[in-house]
């Protein structure tokens, strides 16, 4: 028997009940559509994020005291983590020391303000609020979006994220005041002269509500300091100092920032500082990677199971059909078919069951998938390998719930099946 | 309750087959089921049926003569003795060898006609030429040709429930003749059908025999029987006796 005719003879059986073709196809379209909406939507969030931050910060190292490896849930509020979860320990020392490795091009100490409070016109923010210091070289090229950056030493300058723009209903723009409150000193006037998408070593600057001032002369002022062992005095300490290499040296000078900062530095030597953290975006961007990679499989196994229940509706189904076509069955026996083509009529007809769940379901994942991205503001990316696993996945579940139906469906005896009513 | 031996089984078919060849010889045939306790169908059964005969298997029920016609139509194997059609002993055959045999060597027609009822007629007559991997074309066009020959060339894509008791029939026939077998194997073939549409099942049979088919009948009326050139009359799963039935009747 050739496979054409096969798949026509199968065909015309499930086409003979409708009703019960299409509900049982409805079981492995849920599961399969399950796979690839979780799958489509897990792998455009992953692309989205990761995306971003390889845009924005290609080869940077960044080195923080405290452990605080990406990943490190320390169940604090979600958005400004970068700098509060370090501690101030890399003093300037270690800043000029790291500047001077090999292949490191730009140095850039960040730390918090201490400051509690920011007003713009009647509107104050308090809570979460991020006064952080940086050098210019903080702002990448591309970085700021309208006006400019800050000048090293200019007083009264300050730069926001656009985060931090959307938090005030009025429209903060460059020229706008800003007063900052200091926790321990008097409330001081700042003047925006720009507002930046990220910063280098930021990672999380993009979706916060920060506000960027000159870190000479504000950090000195309203910063932190540490001992520094080497130097024998108190020196401003940075929580994270972001470094920037040439990309094909990155590993490289990692390793040397790595070498200094666990063996020589000051920070080490701080009292409370365990560890340090250098990290590479390369290292970072694998740990978001990794992360959105286990949730999508792990949300993917969940329309895995729905499949298998779709696989027991198939099997079922195929049984019920086997005993109520054991006459057919005899009458195709008596007219020359062997066992192994009774079997792939049969078996046929539940791999044609997986492979309508897998035609019906793919697409209707796809475009729910796609709604999910559009209403998550994030780029839809078709996951094209899992594509492939589901519909791989709805022919091998019509295979494996179709063979035991089809092996007795081959063993039925021609002559009971023929007397059979 | 004589029990024809190998010789005179051999002597039957010289009678009647104009060529002294047998298409069919069943040789001290046994067949027992186990029902929960062994129930013997065939005690020992010899027969031969020579290249163009016309056989009439007659016997009340449960005679054994459907186990016969199983036996010969490759549908099933004894438990003793050998069935050799077309040169082939059953038995030996693999499960794929025997079912080729039933779809090329031998046609059925059943009591209850057996068509597929979700097949068209045109499609059940060529469901034998699917198996055999004819291509669709040449399926169809035969499949028009048989059931054009059985008067249905108005009916081709009728599915069965749309046809009558004796159209279903002629159907089934033109489906056993598809493959060209040499063999037609007809159990109470005229069973469900009313007389006249009986007798032209029978007028089928007839000039499928006329076109050098050997025919084996099984049927329970003496009527139809007489259709064939010798009537092989079985009881307790024995023959009884073979009996020629005078030309022209």
């Amino acid at each position: 028997m050739k496979l054409r005719d096969s798949l026509r003879l199968a065909g015309r059986s499930l086409a003979g009940h409708r009703l019960r073709s299409a509900l049982t196809v409805v079981g492995i379209v849920i599961g399969i559509s399950t796979v690839v909406i979780f799958a489509s939507f897990g792998t455009s969030v992953q692309t989205d994020v990761v995306g971003e931050f390889e845009d924005t910060a290609a080869s940077e190292i960044i080195v923080t005291s405290g452990d605080v490896g990406f990943g490190d849930s320390s169940g604090g509020p979600p958005i400004p983590t970068d700098l509060l979860d370090g501690i101030p320990a890399v003093t300037d020392y270690d800043v000029e020391q790291l500047g001077g490795i090999d292949g490191v091009e730009a140095v850039i100490p960040s730390g918090p303000i201490d400051a509690d409070a920011v007003t713009v016109g009647e509107e104050t923010l308090a809570r979460g609020v991020q006064v952080t210091a940086i050098p210019p070289a903080g702002f990448a090229e591309g970085d700021i979006i309208t006006g400019e950056p800050f000048e090293s030493g200019a007083r009264g300058e300050i730069v926001l994220t656009e985060t931090a723009v959307e938090r005030f209903e009025a429209n903060v723009t460059v020229g706008d005041t800003v007063t900052v409150d200091y926790a321990d000193a008097s409330p001081e006037e700042f003047t925006v002269v720009g507002v930046t998408g990220s910063v280098r070593g930021g990672f999380s600057s993009a979706f916060s509500p920060i506000f960027y001032v000159p870190i000479e002369p504000y950090y000195a002022e309203h910063g932190s300091t540490a001992p520094s062992a080497s130097q024998g005095v108190d020196q401003r300490a940075f929580p994270q100092v972001t470094l920037v290499a040439p990309p094909d040296r990155v590993t490289d000078v990692q390793a040397d920032v790595e070498r200094y900062m666990t063996e020589d530095s000051d920070a080490i030597r701080v009292e409370n500082v365990n560890d340090v953290t250098v990290q590479s975006t390369a290292d970072i961007v694998d740990g978001i990677e990794s992360v959105l990679a286990d949730v999508i499989r792990l949300v993917s196994g969940i329309g895995l199971l729905a499949l298998l229940v779709g696989a027991f509706g198939i099997a079922n189904i195929m049984l019920v059909s086997v005993t109520e076509r054991t006459k057919e069955i005899g009458i195709m026996k008596a007219t020359g078919a062997r066992n192994r083509e009774v079997m792939g009529l049969f078996l046929g007809e539940a791999v044609l069951l997986g492979l309508a769940g897998a035609v019906v379901g793919i697409p209707l994942g796809l475009a729910v998938g796609y709604g999910a991205a559009v209403y998550a503001e994030v780029g839809f990316t078709v996951p094209i390998i899992w594509l492939v696993v589901a519909a791989g996945m709805g022919i091998a579940t019509g295979v494996v719930a179709g063979l035991y139906p089809a092996w007795r469906a081959a063993r039925v005896d021609p002559i009971d099946a023929l007397r059979y009513e | 309750m004589s029990v024809t031996d190998g010789d005179a089984a051999a002597a039957g078919a010289r009678a009647d087959g104009p060529e002294d060849e047998a298409v069919v010889t069943v040789a001290d045939v046994h067949k027992e089921y186990d029902l929960g306790g062994t129930v013997t169908a065939l005690d020992g059964v010899s027969l031969a049926l020579a290249e163009g005969s016309y056989t009439a298997v007659m016997g009340p029920s449960g005679s054994g003569k459907s186990t016969l016609l199983n036996l010969i139509g490759a549908l099933d194997t004894p438990t003793a003795g050998e069935v050799i059609v077309d040169g082939e002993n059953v038995a030996d055959l693999p499960e794929r060898e025997r079912a080729r045999l039933r779809g090329t060597e031998i046609g059925f027609v059943f009591q209850t006609f057996n068509l597929m009822p979700r097949l068209a007629a045109v499609e059940n007559v060529a469901l034998p030429l699917v198996f055999a991997e004819w291509s669709r074309r040449e399926r169809r066009e035969r499949a028009e040709t048989l059931l054009s020959e059985v008067g249905l060339g108005d009916r081709l894509d009728h599915l069965p429930r749309e046809l009558s008791g004796g159209q279903r029939q002629r159907v089934a026939i033109a489906r056993a003749l598809a493959a060209d077998p040499e063999i037609i194997l007809a159990d109470e073939p005229t069973g469900n059908v009313d007389t006249d549409t009986g007798a032209e099942i029978m007028d089928l049979l007839a000039a499928a025999r006329d076109r050098g088919n050997t025919i084996l009948l099984v049927t329970h009326e003496r009527r139809i029987a007489d259709h064939a050139d010798r009537i092989v009359h079985v009881t307790d799963g024995a023959i009884e006796e073979i009996e020629p039935v005078e030309a022209g009747e």
